[in-house]
Formats: structure tokens, C-alpha cells, sequence
């Protein structure tokens, strides 16, 4: 027996049909379809399984999907435009912030959220929104160097404009 | 197959309750991974996250935190201590949107930041279930590790928080960024210095201590940590290991990191680092 799941994935309403106990990163990759959104330790810890829920970044494995009812979900799938790619993406492929890849959901929605509500964020703050995110390649550097400098160019685009 | 309800309002929220074979789900991070790695298998789950329990209100005497806010909202609020222990909590911006101060109240997780916090400030807690409504000290509230007063067919709808007029500090002590606190120790500083400490044992300690004369690394006033902190212990059955320390460990820092708390809330911090 199974329940309808009615949600907004990357803009698109869509319903599901899940169990009960359906975590959300299962309902987004298997029901949905969008398998860009990790599953990885299932504890809340590593953030492989972030998501948007509602404009907030969210890690979806310590989420139930019917908690997900009638929500806007948006997926890392959803942050390019096409094949262009995110402005936050070009700076990770422009700085190597990435190994394997697998924490990347985690990595770019948290920056990507950083940078749209804190534009001055500052080292702290930069370390902060990034800290629930475990890169398992250990590839830390390049990733808090693709954030500062994230940050560092929507500063300055600001500034311009 | 588990059984789910989504109460949209506390009537409702505590109607589903009233069977009293069901977990709550607050904002989730706990709760959920549990039934996912198989420790909680409940028969039925009632989820609060329509019921309207968020929301922090102030009046003149103090705030009335809903349990459902999240440590985004509370970080964000000017609700002494609590705002800035949750501007702390660990798992990253997406747990801080999803995780709720009620929900690490009922949890009662020791090594969870809260439980301490909401001794130290006093809070009372507002259970609310089919047969009526209680208000418990919040020092009342926690019984033991991952146990607390709250009954299987109640909820907790707020937290109370009286107005601190006074100088307050907060320390928590971990090794790594992703981890649990192993020790925290909240203070409240008036005319003498209410400390609650958390992750030490099963249940926060709360201590009544002088304040030091000549600063927080005076030896004679550090004893006197020692010896309340001791006291404390021995009162609820010794230290609480868990999987990052044993309690012996944390028996032994526990005075340093009060000491670290009290300093805080005193703006004197000496820089002192053993204990």
C-alpha cells in the first residue's frame, strides 16, 4: 500500500506515489527520477542528499517524503540554466572543488544559498555554511577556495552594478 | 506499513496522539535516520511540520518559543542564549533550517546542545495532551538519557523563556566540527552563578557557584568548580559515557569547560586551558 505525494520538483507539480516511512531522497531519485541528489550516510551527516525544501537547504535523507507534501523541491539538477552552468558550478570547475563529485549537492546548494543571503560573508561565515557537507576525497581546500571566491565575485558584481 | 498522520493544527496534533503508540516527528533529524537505520521501528508516526507549532513570541516578561522553530528561526531572534546556542549547532545550514529546539528538547539526546540550555535559562516546558495541559521546570522535564516526563500521548506545544536580565556564557567542547558537544556548560551570572552542564551525564547538572574574587583561574575558586561539579555527579549517578568520550573523561574536563562558561558570561576570560 502506498501514498500520493503531490510536491513542485524543480518547477515542475508532480505526484508520486511513496510508503510511509519514504525518506525524500529516495521519493526524488527513484520515484522522480533525479538521481543528481546523493544518498550517502542516511545519518543527516555527510549532506550528499541536500536539497532545496521551500528555498531552504534541506538534507533530504532525515526527511520524510509525506513531511514533503505540497512543497517546492529543488534539486542541484535545477541550478544550471540549460547547459550553462551556475555561476557557483563555473567557479567549482574553475578551481578543481571537486574530486569524485559525490558531495556536490551538498557543497553547491549550501554555496550557492551562502552567497544569495550573505554576499559579506565573511571566513567564519564562509566555514559555517559549508560545514555540514563531508567531502570524502578530503578535497577541502579547493572547495573553501571555490566558495571565498564565490563570494568574492558576487561581492564585486554587486559592487559594479 | 507505518502508520502517518500530518495534524494541522495542536487539536488535532494531540488527537493523534491520544492512542499513545505513536513517535513524534518534529523537524526530523533525529528521529528519522533512527527509523532508517532500524534503532526505532514505531507503529505509527504523527508529523508536526503542519501543525503550527513554530513561532517565537515576546512579551514583557519574557518569550514563548514554539517547539516546532527551527534553530534558523531561533538564531535569528533575540531570545538570550538560546539564539546564539543555535547560531552553534552542528550539521551545517541544513539542519539548522530542519532540526527544532522542541524536538532536541524531547529527544533528550545528553549530548545535545539544548537540554542544558533550557535548565540554565529556567525555561518551562508546556505539555499538551487529550487529558489536559501541564507545565513542567524544564529541570523537571529531563529523567534520563533519551527519557524525559513528556508521556506517549502528549506533546510538548512551547518552551517558555523568562527575560535574563544578567550576563550569560555558553562553552561547548568537541574535537572535530561535524561532532556532538562531549561537554557544554551554560552560566548565568547574578549575584552568584547558575551553570548548567550538559553531555556529563545522563541528565544537565545544574550548579549554584560562587563567583570567583580574583578571576577564573584562581586555584581556590577552581576547587570549588571541582568539588560542585563532583557533587553534581555523584547526585545523578556518575558521568554518562557515550560513543565520544567516556564519562571518566568527561568527569574530568567538565569543571574546565564551566570555568570556560563562567569566564564568558564574566568577559574575563583568562585564557587558562586546564583544568
Amino acid at each position: 500500500m502506498s501514498c500520493p505525494l503531490r510536491l513542485t520538483v524543480n518547477g515542475v507539480p508532480r505526484c508520486v506515489e511513496v510508503e510511509t516511512q519514504t525518506l525524500l531522497v529516495h521519493a526524488i531519485r527513484e520515484q522522480v527520477g533525479l538521481t543528481g541528489t546523493h544518498v550517502g550516510c542516511l545519518t543527516g551527516d555527510c549532506g550528499a542528499c541536500t536539497v532545496m525544501v521551500d528555498g531552504e537547504t534541506t538534507k533530504s535523507c532525515s526527511v520524510l517524503a509525506l513531511s514533503a507534501e505540497g512543497t517546492e523541491v529543488e534539486t542541484v539538477e535545477s541550478i544550471a540554466d540549460g547547459d550553462e552552468l551556475h555561476p557557483v558550478q563555473e567557479v567549482f570547475w574553475d578551481e578543481f572543488a571537486f574530486q569524485c563529485g559525490f558531495c556536490l549537492p551538498g557543497m553547491l546548494l549550501t554555496a550557492k544559498e551562502l552567497v544569495e543571503q550573505q554576499p559579506d560573508a565573511d571566513e567564519g561565515e564562509i566555514l559555517r555554511a559549508i560545514n555540514g557537507n563531508l567531502c570524502r576525497c578530503t578535497g577541502y581546500n579547493t572547495i573553501v577556495a571555490a566558495v571565498r571566491r564565490v563570494v568574492r565575485e558576487a561581492r564585486a558584481e554587486r559592487g559594479a552594478g | 506499513m507505518m502508520r502517518y498522520a500530518r495534524p494541522e493544527s495542536l487539536d488535532e496534533a494531540v488527537a493523534a496522539l491520544a492512542d499513545g503508540d505513536a513517535t513524534v516527528v518534529g523537524g526530523g533529524t533525529m528521529v528519522v535516520p533512527d527509523m532508517t537505520h532500524g534503532r526505532t521501528r514505531p507503529a505509527a508516526v504523527v508529523d508536526l511540520c503542519r501543525a503550527g507549532l513554530g513561532g517565537i513570541e515576546a512579551d514583557g516578561t519574557g518569550w514563548t518559543v514554539g517547539a516546532m522553530t527551527s534553530y534558523a528561526v531561533l538564531e535569528r531572534s533575540l531570545v538570550p542564549l538560546l539564539a546564539r546556542v543555535a547560531h552553534g549547532i552542528t550539521g551545517g545550514p541544513q539542519i539548522r533550517h530542519r532540526g527544532t529546539v522542541g524536538g532536541s528538547a524531547c529527544y533528550a539526546n545528553p549530548g545535545s546542545d539544548i537540554p542544558a540550555v533550557l535548565v540554565a535559562l529556567r525555561a518551562r516546558l508546556l505539555l499538551v495532551g487529550a487529558q489536559g495541559s501541564r507545565e513542567v521546570a524544564a529541570r523537571d522535564f529531563f529523567r534520563d538519557a533519551f527519557e524525559t516526563l513528556r508521556r506517549p500521548d502528549e506533546l510538548l506545544a512551547t518552551m517558555r523563556v523568562p527575560a535574563v536580565e544578567l550576563p550569560f556564557g555558553y562553552h561547548k567542547f568537541k574535537l572535530a566540527e561535524g561532532s556532538w558537544p562531549i561537554v557544554t556548560a551554560a552560566c548565568v551570572a547574578g549575584e552568584r552563578l547558575r551553570v548548567a552542564v550538559g553531555g556529563a551525564a545522563a541528565v544537565p547538572l545544574l550548579l549554584d557557584l560562587d563567583r570567583p574574587s580574583v578571576g577564573t583561574a584562581d586555584p581556590a575558586w577552581r576547587d570549588h568548580v571541582r568539588h560542585e561539579v563532583a557533587r553534581a555527579l555523584s547526585d545523578v549517578g556518575g558521568p554518562f559515557d557515550d560513543v565520544l568520550a567516556p564519562g571518566a573523561y568527561k568527569a574530568r574536563i567538565a569543571p574546565a569547560i564551566v570555568a570556560r562558561a563562567v569566564a564568558d558570561a564574566l568577559q574575563a576570560y583568562s585564557g587558562e586551558e586546564s583544568a
